[in-house]
Order: structure tokens, then C-alpha cells, then sequence
């Protein structure tokens, strides 16, 4: 009989499917060596990021690893023979890799977004499992080749929204939001990724480092400069709104429901003004959700830290929720007019925070404003990295232990109006999505 | 007689009057010693709701007070580097009252409290707290100077009174 724990954490696992379909759950089994043989394919930042997360979780065998710049790869080599006392396979070219590693069972694609579907694509056609990096692809028909290759194959592709794995963020949906219903109904939704000028500068490189251009070339790349910084390339990727934007609005259409019915966006250059993507964005998605209709704003700043960092923030009659991976910019208010919270507090759905401080007078412009809401935190802290549980569900599905959280329709599902983001911002025009645009 | 009332009334007052004053500094400087040895202990364990854990990775810390000499700190850390830069308190006499301060004040309360030697207790007790004193002036913490001066002038009254001290386990000093 299930308990409720394990309903919990199901329902949690179902709600992460939005509109169509079941994830894609199929028992894979492991190696003839008991572990589950894994490449890392791109061995970059993010590469990196998802080998330090990977490297808590046993009965995992590093094989391969397959970067076209010598420095990732050595990278990647030295620090999987540090961890597991093996050197693994160097692999410049994915295909070579896939035609001679027979023994494979899982592949970890953390390339730059144009490649994400094409390797995506083979590997699953090869007969592995693979776990890719978000945003799907920089194209929202490279997305649709994901999915059409997992169907096609019957092997699991889980996408990197890792948010969905993390128990903060299942909680608030499974029991603060679906079961408890604090937001009462929810009207606005709000979310932000403001990132610091400094952070958002050219990444250089040493010119002894540089990758041979011939190299460069086969594999998309003009130049040195292009293949360190893609992120700036309408070609190689989607630009901010993908890169940071799709973490949060993934967590929009989770927590809703739903995909938005329309978009209507605005974005410019207005710091960096010789890159191709727009430095600065502002979205308004407009939901059709179950509950009622919901107006979402997201901003995704590449020139500005301040205001917060990232979160999403679910903004109800009752309540709102603002969560985000760091969990001191995440807090829950409720509204004077919402029935109390105290029995929520005494059986540990939420922590109270102490009560804000009075407003210093009551003078003209107080008398306007609402009484300050109280404030509320989440119970418990994600002890392990960013990424962890979201892998540990990948590999425990690979065993036949769990169904995906984030497989590639549901991503799909999911990140198809990010597509129509930049459209709307270089047209000027608002959006109403034609269900073509956003089914596979 | 009401002179003879009168008298043994006050003498009664003296009494309590001077048996409050070294409860309390008795008190005071050994629950002070004791704290010194304080710290926090941390257990994590997952998130419960309505009793049931949710989640392994989702976790609460949980913090409460213990005693241990691993804990022991006789001055603050925040206030040893303030300290450390004072060209009027060498290093070694901060070294010294940093490992002799809880201890001294334990057994200075305990002997004030039991009432062995409590004139040279007192007086003893009354020394630290002329010491720190010299301390935070140094660091200008007019506040702490005047709260221990009120100390100092407690002590001064035990003292005054110390002839109507009573309940005592070794009276002389």
C-alpha cells in the first residue's frame, strides 16, 4: 500500500507532466559491470558543474569523455581519474566516440544549445540514455527532433531543469500551493534573473589555448571568441531569455499547469549593443490555468544585479510564494484577509518569520498602503548540490527505480513559448499561440 | 523595649539585605564562568509535515545550547582581535585572562555562594571586574564600563555589610 510520502512525492513526479502524456518510464537496467557506464559529452562550465554533482552519487563508471577543445578534455580526463582512479577514452568527435564505445549506457550532453538536439539525437538513436543540458535546443524544431528520438528509441532523455527534482521546490507545489492551497488563487505570477555587467562580460581565452580553426570550423564555430562565448550567437543559442529565462518560466508552467496562451515580449541591446542577442528582456505570458486566468511577468537582466537575483514569486489572494534554488531569497506572505496560518506553523508546513518592523508614521501616504503581510519561510534547506537530485532521479530511472521528473516531452511542453519570446520582442507584436506552436 | 524592636529588626534587614547581594553576585559570576563554556550543537533530520518526513534531501537544522570544554572561550572571539590591536594590553596578559577568567569566576562564585572567605572573594571578584573594566575603556564601551561599575558598587555594599553576613562555612578573611 502507498504511504503517504510515496504519494506525495508521485503526485509531485505527475504534476511534473503539464497537458500531454505520461513520462517516459521504462525499467533500462544497468551494465554488465553492475554501474551505469556513463560519456560526458562537453566537458565546459556547465559540463564541469554536472560532475561535481554526479560524483556524490555511487555506482556510476565514467567511460568517456568527448570535448573538441584539448583543454576541457584534459580537464575532464583529470578529474575523472582523480575521482574513480581510471583514466576514461578521449573522444574529439561524438560519432567516433558512439562507434566505439559498445558499452555505453548513458550519455551526459552539456554542449552549447545548438548541439544539444543533434547529440541528443544520436545518442538516443545509439541506444543510450541521456540526460541534456536545458534549453533543449536554440530551435524550437531541434526540440521537437528530441522528442521524436526518445519516443522513437524507448530510451529515457531527461532534460536539466533541475528545479523539478528539487524537494523545495516539490514541496511548495505538492503541499503548499496543490494541497494547502496558501496562495488562494493565484493572479500574478513573477519571476527575474537579474545578473550583474561583471558577470555578463566576453569570456577570453589564452591564444595558446586557442582550438585549431579547421577544428573550429567542422564543429560551427567562426572563431575562438564565438565558440567561448555562444551564448551571444542567434545561431548557437537563444540568448538570455533561454539561457536564464527557461529555468523560471519551466517552473511558470509547472507550478500552473499550463502553457501560456499568448506572449508578449520586449528586449533590446541597450548595453551590449554589438551582440546579436538582446541583452535586456521583459515577458508578459497570459494562462488560461485551471485555477483561473494568471498574468506572468518575467525579466532576465544581463547588466544588473540588484532587485533580488533570481526567483519566481506566485502572487494569490491569499498568499504568495517566492521561491527561488537560493534559499534566502525565497519567502512566503500572507495576506491580512487570509485565514490564519497558525495551524500550517504548528504542524511544520511552514516556519514563521518574525514580524516586520512598522511602518515609522502614519503620515499621507501610509494611510494608501496595505498593511505589511506576515511573513512565512520554507521548512529544511536542499542539502546536496543544484543538480543532484535531478540526476539521481535520471539514474534511478535508468535502473527502473523511478519515472522521470523532466523527460524531453514534457520539457518540450514546457519550453515551446520560449521559442516565441525573441519573435515577439523583434516584431513588437504579441503573440496568441497557435496550438502548431506549441505542440511537437 | 521598641529601641530593642527597632534594632533587631534592622539587624534581620542587614541580614537579608546582605545575603541577597552575595546570592546574587555569587550567582552572577558563576553562571557567567559556566557560560563560557557554552556552545551549539547541530543535528540535521529531514522535513516533517502533520509528522511524516517528506523528503531525504530536504532537510532542518537544529540547533540547542550544550557545555563542553571544547566550547571554552573566556573573552569573545570578535573581542580578542579589538583586543589584539590595544598597544596598552600585551598580548600575554589577554592570553592569561582569557584562560584564567571562567575558571576564576566559577570558584569565586561558588565561594561567595557557599560563604568561604567572602570578604577576600568579594574583594577578588571585585579585581576582575576592575579589570575588565580597564578592557572596555580601552575599546570605548562606555555601556559595559558603566554596567560593570554597577557590579563593582554591589561588591562595595557585600563588603559594608560583610559584618552581617551570615551563613557562611568559613567566615574568617
Amino acid at each position: 500500500m502507498m504511504d503517504r510520502r510515496e504519494f506525495l512525492k508521485r503526485s509531485s513526479i505527475a504534476s511534473a507532466g503539464l497537458v500531454l502524456g505520461a513520462p517516459s518510464a521504462l525499467a533500462q537496467g544497468g551494465s554488465k559491470n553492475g554501474k551505469i557506464n556513463v560519456a560526458l559529452v562537453g566537458m565546459g562550465k556547465q559540463g564541469r558543474v554536472l560532475f561535481e554533482a554526479m560524483s556524490n552519487i555511487p555506482g556510476l563508471h565514467f567511460q568517456a569523455v568527448c570535448d573538441i577543445w584539448d583543454y576541457n578534455r584534459k580537464g575532464g580526463f583529470g578529474k575523472v581519474r582523480a575521482l574513480q582512479g581510471h583514466e576514461p577514452n578521449l573522444y574529439i568527435d561524438i560519432e567516433e566516440m558512439l562507434e566505439k564505445e559498445k558499452d555505453l549506457d548513458v550519455a551526459i550532453i552539456a554542449t552549447p544549445d545548438f548541439w544539444h538536439s543533434p547529440h541528443t539525437v544520436q545518442c538516443l538513436d545509439a541506444g543510450l540514455n541521456v540526460y541534456c543540458e536545458k534549453m533543449m535546443s536554440n530551435t524550437i524544431d531541434g526540440a521537437r527532433d528530441m522528442v521524436h528520438a526518445m519516443e522513437r528509441s524507448g530510451k529515457l532523455c531527461q532534460i536539466g531543469h533541475q528545479r523539478r527534482s528539487n524537494p523545495r521546490y516539490t514541496y511548495t507545489l505538492d503541499h503548499l500551493i496543490n494541497h494547502n492551497k496558501i496562495c488562494g488563487q493565484i493572479v500574478n505570477v513573477n519571476g527575474q534573473w537579474n545578473r550583474a555587467v561583471s558577470s555578463s562580460q566576453d569570456i577570453q581565452v589564452n591564444p595558446k589555448l586557442s582550438i585549431d580553426p579547421e577544428r573550429l570550423k567542422k564543429y560551427g564555430f567562426d572563431n575562438m571568441h564565438q565558440f567561448m562565448n555562444w551564448r551571444f550567437y542567434r545561431d548557437l543559442s537563444g540568448g538570455p531569455i533561454s539561457d536564464l529565462g527557461a529555468h523560471q518560466l519551466d517552473v511558470f508552467n509547472w507550478f500552473l499547469g499550463c502553457q501560456p496562451k499568448s506572449v508578449y515580449a520586449s528586449g533590446g541591446n541597450d548595453f551590449f549593443t554589438e551582440r546579436e542577442h538582446f541583452d535586456n528582456v521583459m515577458a508578459i505570458f497570459e494562462y488560461d490555468a485551471p485555477q483561473g486566468p494568471v498574468r506572468a511577468f518575467y525579466q532576465v537582466l544581463t547588466t544588473t544585479s540588484s532587485g533580488g537575483g533570481f526567483y519566481e514569486s506566485f502572487m494569490g489572494t491569499e498568499g504568495t510564494v517566492k521561491i527561488s534554488e537560493m534559499s534566502s531569497a525565497s519567502a512566503i506572505y500572507r495576506e491580512n484577509s487570509a485565514p490564519s496560518w497558525e495551524d500550517l506553523v504548528k504542524d511544520g508546513y511552514l516556519n514563521k518569520k518574525p514580524a516586520p518592523a512598522p511602518p515609522p508614521s502614519s503620515d499621507g501616504v501610509a494611510s494608501y498602503e496595505s498593511a505589511a503581510p506576515e511573513i512565512f519561510a520554507l521548512p529544511g534547506e536542499l542539502t546536496k548540490m543544484p543538480h543532484q537530485p535531478h540526476l539521481e532521479n535520471f539514474f534511478a530511472t535508468v535502473r527502473g527505480e523511478e519515472t522521470l521528473n523532466c523527460d524531453a516531452r514534457h520539457a518540450f511542453e514546457s519550453e515551446a513559448p520560449i521559442f516565441w519570446v525573441n519573435p515577439s520582442a523583434l516584431q513588437k507584436q504579441r503573440i496568441v499561440f497557435e496550438p502548431s506552436q506549441l505542440s511537437v | 523595649m521598641a529601641t530593642e524592636d527597632t534594632t533587631s529588626k534592622d539587624s534581620l534587614g542587614h541580614i537579608f539585605a546582605s545575603l541577597l547581594l552575595r546570592l546574587w553576585l555569587g550567582v552572577r559570576a558563576l553562571q557567567t564562568g559556566i557560560e563560557k563554556y557554552a556552545g551549539s550543537v547541530s543535528s540535521s533530520e529531514p522535513v516533517k509535515v502533520a509528522g511524516e518526513a517528506y523528503d531525504d534531501d530536504l532537510v532542518e537544522t537544529v540547533s540547542s545550547k550544550a557545555y563542553s570544554m571544547d566550547n571554552y572561550s573566556g573573552i569573545p572571539a570578535s573581542l580578542k582581535s579589538t583586543f589584539a590591536g590595544e598597544p596598552l594590553l600585551p598580548a600575554w596578559g589577554l592570553k592569561i585572562f582569557d584562560v584564567v577568567l571562567g575558571p576564576a569566576l566559577i570558584l569565586l562564585g561558588l565561594t561567595i555562594l557557599l560563604g568561604i572567605a567572602s570578604r577576600v572573594s568579594l574583594f577578588a571578584l571585585g579585581l576582575i571586574y576592575v579589570g575588565l573594566t580597564f578592557g572596555l575603556i580601552l575599546i570605548k564601551q562606555d555601556a559595559g564600563v558603566a554596567w560593570l561599575g554597577i557590579h563593582v558598587i554591589m561588591i562595595a555594599m557585600a563588603l559594608a555589610w560583610s559584618e552581617h553576613n551570615r551563613f557562611s562555612i568559613l567566615k574568617k578573611w
